[in-house]
């Protein structure tokens, strides 16, 4: 070779500026690390979630295959292709049933290490951990429903445990359903437990949020306990004190609740009931304008169907069939009969 | 030795979140730095490498002992992977057919040289990154590595003796012994 290798005057001084500039190289671009660090932040938490008794070999596509893929789904489904599908199938506990999730927003991973994509009547169990990436309603095998907002990611730890790793999750435990042991919530901040209730939980890596809309929660933190009833949120963070302050329970922030709200059957059921139903999910209070209002909701038996129907829709269509009309004024639901008053 | 990072496995392998955060911002650039002074591949290729590499990592956190820095342990599984990665494109068939979309967009890719880039250039930055690779795998590995993190990583002095668990002064004397085997090696390398 006859390049001009080290023929600087200062041997350590040439050094420098040759090695730098031959290892420097270009970093990889922003976009591909978060591809990358998502990746390998899922296996992590698999990894460490199921300790070393199940982290045996599987498969993960490459990122930029799996991110450039049109069918994130089919991507994932191959990733449970692994000597443990061979195995004789270990069934834990069902919790749930999915009632609605958009093809592919919901990927599980089981305890036993296998992934599945979970559609409408897929089955939640002990173990999985859930990642949504669309919004997904589940109907409780215990009574009531668990809605996740898209983005969000949990841990099922028993029947009666959820763990939030991040992302946003609302629980309606009507009271009466559930059994006697109350239903947790598990975040890095603390626990919540419900004692018959709505409430809604967002967690992310820093802090905790709980919003009660209605009953009361029990939000158990590292340091202190906490009861909140309904119109309250809760902010904790790990080594902070929480932080109380009263919250609407309707409006604009219960707005993809409602949009994930179970399907009413109206066909035999009551005006009365589902009129009920429609206020719980909106968070108002009902009230009749007139008493014949209130007389006709009692006495009204609906038949036909509402499904994919968001609440407000449903009594919209639902009213429209009747002699009755509603408004909503302030934070409550009127409805009156065509005799009464405007209101 | 190593204590640091022995203790940053731990509160991994406990599921701490700002452990693998940690983890990850230390680790993943300077593995994606690691293999690209390297080899010579594609931004997906070395995209695909650097997470096997790492999810094979975080899967078997339990198998580092501590004996090594943990970046040496990455280092590690990373050469594994690029050994794969060249079993495999050994199998591949050497040409594209442009008649496949992908394939076609793959070569308008490689074909499409930013402006300021001159080839001639880049060549010749190219074939000197490989000769002083060449030279700096001949060295001791802590050699090499040590090296890698000054200059290639721009890391000081201070943060590689806190990542190697040795003091500034090791590190210094490291560092001097690594430049001198270098330079030596280097221009016996021009020499012949």
């Amino acid at each position: 070779m006859t390049d001009e290798r080290s023929q600087n005057s200062d041997p350590s001084s040439s050094d420098d500026e040759l090695l730098t500039s031959a290892l420097r190289t270009p970093a990889m671009s922003q976009e591909a690390m978060e591809r990358v660090r998502a990746t390998v932040e899922r296996e992590w938490r698999a990894a460490t979630s199921v300790d070393a008794t199940a982290g045996k070999a599987r498969t993960v596509l490459p990122s930029r295959v799996r991110w450039f893929a049109v069918a994130a789904a089919a991507v994932v489904a191959v990733v449970g292709v692994t000597t443990w599908v061979s195995r004789p199938p270990v069934q834990t506990a069902p919790v749930g049933s999915i009632s609605r999730a958009d093809e592919g927003a919901l990927s599980v991973l089981s305890a036993r290490l296998t992934r599945r994509n979970l559609s409408q009547g897929g089955e939640l169990r002990v173990g999985d951990r859930v990642t949504a990436e669309g919004p997904v309603l589940v109907a409780l095998a215990r009574g009531g429903t668990l809605r996740i907002s898209a983005r969000s990611e949990l841990a099922i730890i028993s029947p009666r445990q959820i763990s939030l790793e991040h992302g946003l999750i609302y629980l309606d435990i009507p009271s009466g359903t559930g059994g006697a042991s109350p239903l947790r919530v598990v975040t890095k901040a603390g626990a919540v437990e419900h004692v018959g209730t709505e409430f809604e939980v967002m967690s992310d890596d820093e802090a905790v949020r709980v919003r009660v809309r209605e009953g009361r929660v029990r939000f158990i933190g590292r340091t202190n306990t906490v009861v909140a009833d309904a119109g309250t949120e809760l902010l904790a963070a790990p080594g902070k004190s929480i932080v109380q302050r009263p919250i609407d329970t309707y409006g604009r922030d219960w707005l993809w609740t409602a949009a994930l709200a179970p399907d009413y059957e109206i066909e035999g059921s009551s005006l009365i009931g589902f009129l009920r139903w429609v206020s719980r999910e909106l968070g108002r209070p009902l009230n009749f304008a007139d008493p014949n209002a209130r007389q006709i909701a009692d006495r009204t038996i609906l038949h036909g169907s509402v499904r994919h129907q968001t609440p407000i829709d449903a009594m919209s269509n639902v009213l429209a069939t009747t002699s009755l009309t509603y408004e909503i004024r302030g934070d409550a639901i009127w409805v009156r009969s065509g005799t009464s008053a405007a209101l | 030795m190593y204590e640091a990072d022995r203790a940053l496995v731990a509160r991994m392998r406990a599921g701490d979140q700002r452990a693998f955060d940690e983890f990850f911002k230390d680790s993943a650039p300077r593995l994606v730095a690691f293999i690209a002074r390297r080899t010579a591949l594609d931004p997906a290729t070395l995209e695909d490498i650097v997470q096997s590499a790492l999810i094979k990592a975080v899967r078997h956190l339990a198998s580092y002992r501590g004996e090594a820095a943990l970046f040496t342990w990455l280092t590690e599984i990373c050469r594994n992977e690029l050994a794969d990665e060249h079993r495999k494109a050994k199998r591949r068939p050497a040409h594209l057919s442009l008649d496949e979309p992908e394939a076609a967009r793959r070569w308008e890719e490689m074909l499409r040289a930013p402006d300021d880039q001159e080839p001639a250039a880049q060549l010749q930055a190219a074939t000197e990154r490989a000769e002083i690779m060449k030279v700096l795998d001949s060295l001791p590995e802590n050699y090499a590595l040590v090296l890698e993190a000054k200059y290639g990583d721009g890391l000081s002095v201070e943060t590689i003796a806190l990542q190697w668990g040795l003091t500034e002064i090791a590190v210094q004397s490291m560092l001097a012994r690594a430049r001198e085997a270098f330079r030596q090696r280097w221009q016996k390398g021009s020499a012949t």
